[in-house]
This record gives structure tokens, C-alpha cells and sequence, in this order.
């Protein structure tokens, strides 16, 4: 897999322009991850962060027109959404137990890649699912969507075993990270439908029906954006 | 414009600024508190593991406030929000799991009892473990501690027991107990900073099992903000500000300390002067803080005419083992597994301080034993790895449902961290935060010795483990730093020339500034840094308050 199959990363190894204005921020660009790491939180990994000083890249001729947002979804256009709900389902597919797309997954990546905290997030995360989408073209002369699941495994296989500080391993690597936040986050995210996140990994013994718990009307976004902004005071 | 003149002026309402409030507002002066972070109430800790562990409900988003860390001078920075606790009233102290141990004799005099090691920079403090004797138990009982402080080989010396019972422990502790005792080692009561019964007006702990990572929305946690800031509050001396970020301390002509420029939560610059100024926002920020308020006086920042502000940074050495039980098949054996009870409050401290270094090593640390943190989204992750060793779809799912049978039991080790001349935090002045601010720099090169021995640590409690029979037991790591722990930015001690601090916390370049968090500590010791960055701010503030008095 070439480089110029994804454009993560502004900065490839060898960019000069890149390089130089790593040296200038005193950062390397190639190396640039986010993490966050929590106590007991683990490591989420946000991608890289350099791409927002970017000037966008010039259409591709040969490409189609961008989709206008014809779904109900925010963040993606339909063609992604159908990548992605494609990808999430195959990260947790449906088998005895509910998967991703019964917990109602890629609806919380919508969501949440609109929170301001999430932006950075979702200027890396949405290209990927475009890159996806073309190795598909070319390797299947098919949708991802529409790709059989053996060989939508074998792509997802290809992004998650890329180098590690690649454009796909690192897409991969959000995409698990998003697809777990949805499949067992609080469900006022809007993923975890039925809490059948909860049941699969046994969390609801351990940890719930206590006074902290969040109970209906909750809602995790609405609360941060309400604690980040002081209670009633605006942003 | 500046506001009216106050006694003091505390930056941080951790574990170091609280109890200075307290202590200086009980004693009837003027105290303006001020905090970066917001004012949160109980009900605002809820149980939701997004907005906890994952945003920044804590601990600020490295694109909005980042540190930089690079592991040695020659390898690139990269951004993170490693090194921070939590911004809010409370700090640290607020999502901390409560681990309230004792240094011990042997910490404040490490260089006497071990030497000159090559490579790294360790010092004595200047006070003795009897000089904090009396502040921990100050400590223990305002902030209310849980334990049982019964004879052991390891015992720090202490003339009372704690100010509340143990807390209950789940029944592997006893299997803990009997495998060490087989060992030849022991297993000591781990006292905890987590009420068992009411006390001073606040609830007891109701066993949840979502704990450190989360605020407690029955105050039950020593939180500050439930501990100390009220009672401060309540004595009509201290004003607290939330939500106010000090972006630099000025000078006065003579050199002394001036007032702390900050910005208040509607973005605007304010100006707070006062008499005595006391900086408390982790080893990391308070370094990043003095060394951005540069003056004609101090070109390289406060305090900082020796250049020591900022170096000898300490974390704690970190490692890790975990042993997996299955419910379903080892239940019938094994009673205990289904029982859900949070805590297990044990600890190792066999090898704390080494006889005679046939090991590699004298200054070990101790051992905690804990169930494995119930987050489910981070034990996912964790599941799902990444890379080669990734897994996904039905292999992934599988262990999900594995996981679900599991009940999983690990160890975390506080090891000494000895502090090297390439650990440490600077500014950089070409990444700014969003308040317009050079971020704190950290740079990490651990000595060799660490890993050594944290190795050592982790060897003997897979062995303790082993004995429980536990289906897998896997080793997480032995080369960790815990972050959240930190110290060792402005060390104290008597010598101008080889410390930013004087005994009593007051900075030697400059008569009227105090640091109160875990800078102060020379080493790290073995044990985590809470209780004891507590203790020494009630002492500290004793102090200050004897000085005010005589109106020094």
C-alpha cells in the first residue's frame, strides 16, 4: 500500500514543507498522535492533529461531486454512512449476541463526531472512510458496502496491520475505538441501544443501579457541553 | 485593573491548596482561592464512562491545553494530556482511587541510606519523617481516611490509629493474606481516603464499583471539594474562584511576589495581589507557571535563579500484572469469584527498602492489589488491541463474552522513581494553549535502576498471584510511569544553590512565595503522593501561619 492511497496525514515521510514546519512548531508531524489517557480510561487515540492548518485538497477530476447531505445523518453522506455502517458491523458483527449495528453504532459516531470536542476527530476520521471505499473500488470492483463480508475483512485486515503510524493504521485504530465508545457508552449517546453493549460484556453486575447512575432524561453530550460552559453561563 | 489587596493568594485547590486554605482562613486571614477548573457538585459526577474518562469532563483535550512528551532530548515531542489531573475544584483529588499511604522513615533520608547513585539526582529532604508525623495525622482526619493500622514489619511509626474503620474488603483478601503469609511475606491493610461511616457530615461509601476515574456523588472520596474547601469556605475568610486560569505571578521592585494575573471565566484578565503568594497546580503546571512569569528579577522565571525550577521531575515507577479468573468453571472452587465487592485494600511492602543489593537494586516500593478498573469501554479497547495483534469480528466478540466470565484481579506497583538530570519540564514557547500560554515540556529519561526493580516488584507479585490459581496470568508492564503522581519541580531543602524551596516550602529567591503540591518532594517514595502532598501543606501551613502571625 502506497502512501498517496490516503491522505491522513499532510505531512508524509520525506515531505519537505511538512518537515519544516514540524521543526517550527518544534513537533514532528509524522509522529503528531493525540492520545489521551486516563486513569482506568485507557488510550484513545484522536489522530493526527496538523491537518486543521491545511488548505483542503484540490478535487480530483476523475472524482464524483461531493454527495449533498441527503440523509438525516450530520456527519456523513450517505455513500459514507454505508461505508461505515459496513465497517462497524463487521468490527462487532451480529452472531448470537447483538452487533454494532443492532447497538445502533454508527448513529453515535454521528453524533459525536458534531461535538466540539470531537472535531479534530472528525476531520481525520471522515477522509478514511473515502479512502476505504476507493482500495475497495480497486481491489473488488465494488462498494465497500456491497463487498463480501470475507472481503470486507481482508481490507480491514489490510488498514489494521499498516504500519503503525500509517494513515490506515491509525483509521483502523479510531474506527475500534469509536465503535466500542458507541457499542458500550452511556445509550443517551445514542449507541448501546438497549444497553445490549452492557449485556454482552456483563457490565450492568458490576458497576449499575446505584445513585450515580445516568437515568432518563440524561444526556452525556448535552451535560458536557453544559459543565464545559459553567452551568448557565454561554461558551 | 487589579482587585483589593487579600493575605494570600493559593493557585490550586488540590491536594496542596485546600488545606492551605483552611488552615489560613481558620486562622482569620484574607484568602482568595483560585481554581482553573470548574466548581462541580455531586450530582454532576455521574456514571458515565464518556464523560468521565474519555472527554474532558478532567482532564483538558491535548489540542485545547496540551503537554508535550518525548522520551529524551533527542527524540521529537509529541502532544498529549499525560501529566495532567483532573481541572476542577478538588484537582487530583477528585478522581483520585484514594490510596492514603505513609511515606516512610527511610524516604526523607534516601541519600544517607543508600549513597551517591551514578546517574541519579537524589537528595534528603530536609525534614524527617517525625517533623510530617503529626501533619498526617492532621491529614488522615480532616480528610478522612479508613484503616487499620495494625503491627507490621513495615509500619511507619504512628501514635494513633486511623479516624475511621477499614473500610469492608472483598474475601479474596484473605486468599491474598494466606498466599503471601505461604510466601513468607505480608499482606498489610491498604487505609484508604474513602469514608466507611459517616463523618464530619458526609456520607460513607455505598461499595459501587465506579471509583477512581470518577468523582463520588456521595462525597465520600477525601476529595477537597467535599473535604476541605467547604469547611474553608465556612469561615468566611476564603473566597474560591472556579474556572480561573493564573497565567503568570508579577514581581515588585524589591523582587518579592506581587500578585497572580489570571483569567477569570468570561475570558477577561484579572489582577489579584496579595501578601503571601501559594502555588499548587501539580509538579508539572506549577513549574510551567514560574517558569512563564518572567521578570526583569527572574528573566528565567520565578524563583528560578539557580535554574532548578523545572528539573528533577518524578513520577511514580509503575508496573503491573493481572490474573484472570472464570466464573463459569472456577466459581465452584474458588467461593470468592462471585462475589462483586469493590475493594480489596491489601498491599505488599516486603520489598520497600532492600537489606543489601544482591538484587541490583536497594529502594524498591509496594505492591496494591485491586480488582481490575470495570470501565467497559477501556477494557474493550484493550481487548481489541490494535496492529498485528488486533482482533475483530467474531474473534473479538468471543473475547468480549470471555471477558464477561471473567473476574479479573491485578497488582499495581509505586516504586521509588529516581530522578535523572534528563527528566524534566520546560516551556515551550512556540505551542501555546488556548489561553495564549507556552505549554509545559516534559522530558522523560528513566534510570536504569527503576526498571530493575519495578521488575523485581512485578516478579514477586505474579507469584503471589500464581498461588490464587488463576486461569491466565499476564504481565501488563514494567517499565510505566504513573503520571498523576508527580514531584520533585521545585525541591526543597536547605541549600540556595541545590534547591528552589526552603524546608518550609517557601521559595529561597523569593521570601514571600510558597509551593505547596508535590514539587517540593526530592524523591518520589513508594508509596503514592496524596496523603503526603496533604500532610505537608497542613504543615506548611502551620508555618506560614506562626509567620503572619508575628507579622514577618
Amino acid at each position: 500500500m502506497t502512501r498517496d492511497d490516503f491522505e491522513l496525514d499532510a505531512a508524509a515521510p520525506g515531505d519537505a514543507r511538512g518537515e519544516a514546519e514540524a521543526e517550527r512548531d518544534g513537533l514532528s508531524r509524522r509522529v503528531f498522535v493525540h492520545r489521551l489517557t486516563f486513569m482506568g480510561g485507557g488510550v484513545v487515540l484522536l489522530g493526527g492533529a496538523c491537518k486543521k492548518d491545511e488548505p483542503p485538497p484540490p478535487p480530483k477530476p476523475a472524482q464524483p461531486p461531493p454527495q449533498a447531505l441527503v440523509s438525516s445523518h450530520k456527519t456523513f453522506t450517505d455513500p459514507e454512512w454505508a461505508t461505515l455502517s459496513a465497517a462497524c458491523e463487521r468490527i462487532l458483527p451480529r452472531d448470537e449476541d447483538p452487533g454494532a449495528l443492532d447497538a445502533n453504532v454508527p448513529e453515535y459516531i454521528d453524533r459525536m463526531l458534531q461535538t466540539r470536542e470531537m472535531e479534530q476527530m472528525r476531520k481525520n476520521f471522515v477522509p478514511g472512510l473515502a479512502a476505504l471505499e476507493r482500495r475497495a473500488q480497486k481491489m473488488f470492483k465494488t462498494s465497500f458496502a456491497t463487498a463480501t463480508p470475507e472481503q470486507q475483512d481482508e481490507l480491514l485486515t489490510l488498514f489494521k496491520n499498516s504500519p503503525e503510524t500509517s494513515g490506515e493504521a491509525r483509521w483502523y485504530e479510531m474506527l475500534v475505538v469509536l465503535t466500542m465508545e458507541g457499542f458500550l457508552g452511556d445509550p443517551s449517546y445514542g449507541g448501546n441501544r438497549g444497553e445490549v453493549g452492557w449485556a454482552l460484556v456483563g457490565f450492568k453486575l458490576v458497576g449499575r443501579n446505584i445513585k450515580g447512575d445516568p437515568k432518563p432524561p440524561y444526556d452525556g453530550s448535552k451535560r458536557l457541553e453544559e459543565l464545559r460552559c459553567g452551568g448557565n453561563r454561554g461558551c | 485593573m487589579a482587585k483589593d489587596p487579600v493575605d494570600v493568594c493559593i493557585v490550586g485547590s488540590g491536594a496542596g491548596g485546600a488545606p492551605m486554605a483552611l488552615e489560613l482562613g481558620r486562622a482569620g486571614f484574607k484568602v482568595v482561592l483560585l481554581e482553573k477548573g470548574a466548581w462541580y457538585k455531586p450530582e454532576d459526577f455521574v456514571h458515565d464512562e464518556i464523560l468521565n474518562s474519555r472527554r474532558n469532563f478532567f482532564m483538558p483535550l491535548p489540542w485545547d491545553e496540551p503537554h508535550l512528551w518525548r522520551q529524551g532530548a533527542d527524540k521529537p515531542y509529541s502532544r498529549t494530556n499525560e501529566a495532567w489531573t483532573a481541572n476542577c475544584v478538588g484537582g487530583g483529588t477528585v478522581h483520585m482511587s484514594g490510596y492514603f499511604y505513609r511515606l516512610k522513615p527511610v524516604d526523607f533520608r534516601l541519600k544517607s541510606e543508600l549513597g551517591a547513585i551514578p546517574g541519579a539526582n537524589i537528595a534528603d529532604w530536609p525534614i524527617t519523617y517525625a517533623d510530617l508525623a503529626p501533619y498526617y495525622d492532621k491529614a488522615e482526619e480532616e480528610l478522612g481516611v479508613s484503616g487499620n493500622a495494625t503491627p507490621h514489619p513495615f509500619l511507619e511509626p504512628r501514635t494513633k490509629n486511623y479516624p475511621l474503620p477499614p473500610l469492608a474488603s472483598h474475601p479474596v483478601a484473605d486468599e491474598i493474606e494466606k498466599a503471601c503469609k505461604q510466601l513468607g511475606w505480608h499482606a498489610v491493610r491498604t487505609a484508604r481516603g474513602i469514608l466507611s461511616t459517616s463523618y464530619r457530615g458526609r456520607n460513607p461509601c455505598v461499595y459501587c464499583t465506579l471509583c477512581g476515574s470518577y468523582g463520588c456523588e456521595h462525597g465520600a472520596k477525601a476529595s477537597t471539594n467535599v473535604s476541605l474547601v467547604p469547611p474553608a469556605i465556612a469561615t468566611g475568610n476564603v473566597e474560591l474562584r472556579p474556572r480561573c486560569m493564573a497565567k503568570e505571578i508579577t514581581v515588585d521592585a524589591k523582587g518579592n511576589a506581587k500578585s497572580v494575573v489570571y483569567v477569570d471565566p468570561d475570558g477577561v484578565t484579572q489582577e489579584q495581589p496579595a501578601k503571601i503568594i501559594v502555588v499548587s497546580c501539580t509538579a508539572v503546571e506549577s513549574a510551567r507557571l514560574l517558569l512563564n512569569s518572567q521578570s526583569g528579577r527572574f528573566p528565567r522565571g520565578l524563583a528560578n535563579d539557580n535554574g532548578l525550577v523545572g528539573k528533577n521531575l518524578v513520577f511514580s515507577s509503575f508496573g503491573q500484572s493481572r490474573a484472570t479468573f472464570r466464573v463459569s468453571t472456577q466459581a465452584k472452587e474458588l467461593k470468592w469469584l462471585d462475589v462483586t465487592a469493590p475493594f480489596i485494600d491489601r498491599s505488599m511492602q516486603d520489598f520497600y527498602l532492600m537489606p543489601d543489593d544482591r538484587h541490583g537494586f536497594r529502594k524498591g516500593g509496594t505492591l496494591g492489589f485491586m480488582w481490575a478498573h470495570p470501565n467497559p469501554i477501556f477494557a474493550a479497547v484493550g481487548i481489541a488491541k490494535k496492529g498485528e495483534r488486533g482482533i475483530f469480528g467474531k474473534a473479538l466478540k468471543d473475547k468480549l463474552r470471555e471477558y464477561r466470565d471473567s473476574r479479573i484481579l491485578e497488582f499495581e506497583i509505586y516504586g521509588e522513581f529516581l530522578p535523572t538530570p534528563d527528566t524534566y519540564v520546560s516551556v515551550d514557547q512556540n505551542v501555546k494553549d488556548k489561553y495564549g500560554l507556552p505549554v509545559a515540556a516534559i522530558t522523560i529519561k528513566r534510570h536504569p535502576l527503576d526498571f530493575k526493580m519495578t521488575q523485581f516488584l512485578v516478579e514477586r507479585g505474579e507469584e503471589v498471584l500464581a498461588l490464587l490459581k488463576p486461569e491466565k496470568l499476564e504481565r501488563v508492564g514494567t517499565a510505566g510511569e504513573t503520571t498523576i503522581l508527580q514531584g520533585g519541580t521545585c525541591r526543597f531543602g536547605n541549600d540556595p544553590a541545590t534547591s528552589v524551596l526552603d524546608k518550609d516550602c517557601r521559595a529561597h529567591a523569593v521570601k514571600n512565595l510558597y509551593v505547596v503540591d508535590g514539587s517540593f518532594m526530592p524523591t518520589s517514595g513508594g508509596v503514592p503522593f496524596t496523603l503526603t502532598i496533604a500532610a505537608n501543606a497542613f504543615r506548611v501551613a502551620d508555618r506560614l501561619v506562626q509567620r503572619l502571625k508575628k507579622g514577618a
